[in-house]
């Protein structure tokens, strides 16, 4: 029995050679022979992207099929996805949804450097995110960033002037106080502004904008005037508080689409959503518009100055474990989708892309039903976007206790300070000593 | 009729079948445990020991994680908030589970209807409750907020939208989710009693509370021996109820144990110190069940 052990295990490690060897396969590819890769996507029934991108790619590469693999929305599509690139049974090419798992995909070896594929991209500004000691590990096809959107109708009920782009935050409180008494004046419930619980609508303007903030710093100083500002609407009851939004599960869909409120800070992807519930009845019809969003101060500010927001570009990249006759086929995938011909076609379902050109900018503007103003044409293609997350081991930590402190400040009486100096001890004893 | 020298082999015959049968019987649900349950806890015992982060190796770190631990205010934050939950949730539970048993163990009219309902809320989805809960709970527009500004309260609470409340509000909403499961094992104890010592007792002058306290307590003693370590146990792992409620807010004011494990391994993938974390849970949840088993013991003998 003794001798029988070793004997099995150095005939399997033959075999696994052998079929290792097998599996190698150095004879060259025929770029014409046909090949399948396989894309992950979520919730393709209602997020057309993944088909757009497949179908405008076959168009020009007839002998490639990118099949779609369907994963789950929201937060679990990084858990599934990790644990089938774990397991190995990830797909060919996987998307990045924001910045925030970045880090764990690329240290943890699970994407392939695209760096030829990103240096034949031109300047994308959102490239430098995916970019570790000099080598890409993924290309974005897409790239929201955060507006002003704004109830055109709601405004002239309240007799408030509306947004001209040269708002600071204390010009976008005044309003919302404004707008607040002047639609109660004209009996209306809405209310003035409507702040989505998500902790980007504080955290991430406070980081884009406020010169020298920095979130792997560990002082979170910066968020102090963003909250006081977003404590202060709550109290003047000029937007829904925290607790209501949470309890009531409110969405911010229904609350700027059914005109319960007639401001609402939002990532540009909602431009396709509110296209698509106004034609299905779930959002009603009104004159809507598109500003930049409020800035630090009047430096920025204007139109003929550059705002600054912020957006996580959206990536793919390309699993290691791909078989080495697709990797080709699976680099021209990358290729087409950070590119301007994807960039059309994903503009004309109401998609951001990650170069926006004017080509975009009059495709997505061409949609029936989105305004024709000049500043909402200007707030959706000129702007300084900075990530939400910048990329390092300690972002998803760092996000994660941000966002406990976001609920904590905005629900309770405890006070900023407290809160933003409960945060930093532990940013610094829990995560960035890790 | 068997001679005596061949009853041996028989014997070793059946049993060995019943052996076999035996096993036959407990193979599908072991099989399903052992790969999905104990396998998993074994390696998590290894896990621990190593800064395991999903992709690549584990590599052994000691204890490192029980030291980092030890320093984690976080952790000791979801053990306090574990604690607090387990300390209100426990009588609670008993006492109304107890209470609900006694009323509907009587000969009245629809009483099948009534146990029915109490039974409803643990058979409701879960999502369902904490969706439904939270607007009730809601602090400006919730009823029950209304219903106490109707009876006088000036300052009523904010439930689950304050760090003081949002605790409170999960140990109701955990109370009246779990009392009916827990109504039923009483109500199965309380038909075990055996009616001649209520009658007894009677006879003897006893009023309904001596027959409470010396006849029904001592007769339920084993069921509610089960009844409290069933509830200790799912008091240290409450999981679901908070997730969907409060998420573990506002701030950490309900973040448990089990959720900082899932934080920690699966939206950080710290698996390493996800699972020394749910080792000290298990201990908890081992050394309490033990302390629980050895009183028992005492009382009984």
């Amino acid at each position: 029995m003794k001798r029988a052990i070793p004997a099995v295990i150095s005939a399997a490690t033959a075999l696994t050679l052998v079929l290792a060897g097998c599996g190698g396969g150095d004879e060259p590819v025929d770029p014409n022979a046909p090949v399948t890769i396989t894309l992950a996507g979520w919730s393709l029934a209602s997020t057309p992207e993944f088909k757009t991108l497949a179908d405008g790619f076959k168009a020009t590469h007839p002998n490639v099929t990118v099949e779609l693999k369907e994963y789950a929305p929201g937060n679990d599509y990084d858990t599934q996805m990790i644990t089938d690139l774990a397991a190995g049974t990830a797909p060919d090419v996987y998307v990045m949804k924001n910045l925030k798992n970045f880090y764990t995909y690329q240290s943890g070896g699970q994407l392939l450097d695209v760096s030829d594929v990103a240096s034949g991209l031109g300047s994308v500004p959102a490239l430098a995110s995916y970019q570790v000691d000099g080598k890409a590990y993924a290309v974005p096809y897409r790239q929201d960033s955060w507006v002003l959107y704004y109830n055109k109708d709601l405004f002239a009920k309240a007799k408030v002037t509306p947004p001209d782009g040269s708002w600071t935050w204390d010009d976008y409180t005044d309003a919302a106080k404004r707008l607040h008494t002047g639609l109660k004046g004209a009996g209306s419930n809405a209310t003035g502004a409507y702040q989505h619980t998500f902790q980007s609508t504080v955290q991430g303007f406070a980081l884009a904008q406020t010169p020298n903030a920095d979130l792997l710093s560990g002082d979170f100083g910066y968020l102090k005037p963003y909250y006081e500002r977003s404590l202060d609407l709550q109290a003047a009851g000029a937007q829904p508080t925290f607790g209501t939004a949470k309890t009531n599960k409110l969405t911010y869909q229904a609350q700027f689409g059914k005109q319960q409120s007639a401001m609402l800070l939002m990532g540009t992807w909602y431009v396709a959503t509110l296209l698509n519930q106004r034609t299905s009845g779930d959002a009603d019809k009104f004159q809507w518009g598109m500003a930049p969003a409020p800035q630090f101060d009047k430096s920025t500010t204007g139109t003929s100055a550059t705002p600054v927001t912020f957006g996580d570009p959206t990536g793919l990249g390309i699993n290691p474990k791909i078989s080495k006759s697709k990797t080709a086929a699976a680099k021209d995938f990358l290729k087409y989708a950070a590119g301007p011909e994807a960039g059309k076609a994903l503009a004309g379902i109401g998609i951001t892309p990650a170069q926006v050109t004017d080509a975009v900018t009059a495709s997505l503007f061409g949609l029936d039903g989105v305004p024709q103003d000049d500043l909402s044409k200007f707030a959706y293609a000129k702007h300084t976007i900075k990530p939400e997350n910048p990329v390092s081991k300690h972002t998803a930590g760092l996000q994660n206790l941000l966002n406990e402190t976001h609920s904590a400040i905005l629900s309770d009486s405890k006070g900023v300070d407290a809160e933003l100096s409960k945060a930093q001890t532990r940013a610094k004893n829990e995560v960035l000593n890790q | 009729m068997a001679t005596l020298p061949r009853t041996r082999p028989r014997n070793r015959r059946l049993v060995s079948r019943n052996t076999v049968a035996g096993w036959s019987f407990i193979l599908p649900n072991f099989l399903g445990f052992a790969v999905l349950t104990l396998l998993p806890v074994v390696v998590l015992f290894y896990v621990a020991f190593t800064n395991w982060n999903v992709f690549g190796v584990a590599e052994w770190t000691g204890t490192a994680n029980f030291r980092r631990m030890w320093d984690d205010a976080s952790f000791w934050t979801a053990l306090r908030n574990t604690v607090y939950y387990a300390v209100f949730h426990i009588p609670l539970t008993l006492a109304a589970a107890l209470g609900l048993a006694l009323l509907l163990n009587r000969k009245l009219r629809g009483v099948r209807f009534f146990r029915t309902v109490a039974f409803f809320p643990y058979i409701t989805s879960i999502v369902a409750i904490a969706v439904v809960w939270n607007q009730l709970f809601s602090p400006e527009y919730g009823p029950i907020n209304a219903l106490l500004g109707a009876v006088g309260v000036d300052n009523p609470p904010g439930w689950t939208a304050s760090a003081t409340w949002s605790m409170p509000a999960v140990i109701i909403v955990g109370t009246w989710r779990y009392m009916g499961y827990y109504m039923l094992l009483f109500l199965a104890g309380l038909q075990t009693i055996p009616a001649q010592l209520y009658e007894a007792a009677e006879t003897d002058g006893a009023s309904p509370w001596q027959r409470f306290v010396h006849v029904t307590l001592p007769g339920l003693r084993h069921t509610t021996f089960f009844v409290t370590v069933l509830l200790t146990i799912e008091s240290f792992k409450v999981f679901d109820l908070i997730l969907v409620m409060t998420g573990g807010g506002p701030g950490q004011s309900t973040l448990v144990l089990s959720q900082y494990i899932y934080q920690k391994g699966f939206e950080e993938n710290q698996f390493g110190y996800a699972s020394a974390v749910s080792i000290v849970l298990f201990a908890i949840c081992f050394g309490i069940t033990v302390i629980q088993f050895m009183v028992n013991k005492r009382r009984n003998s």
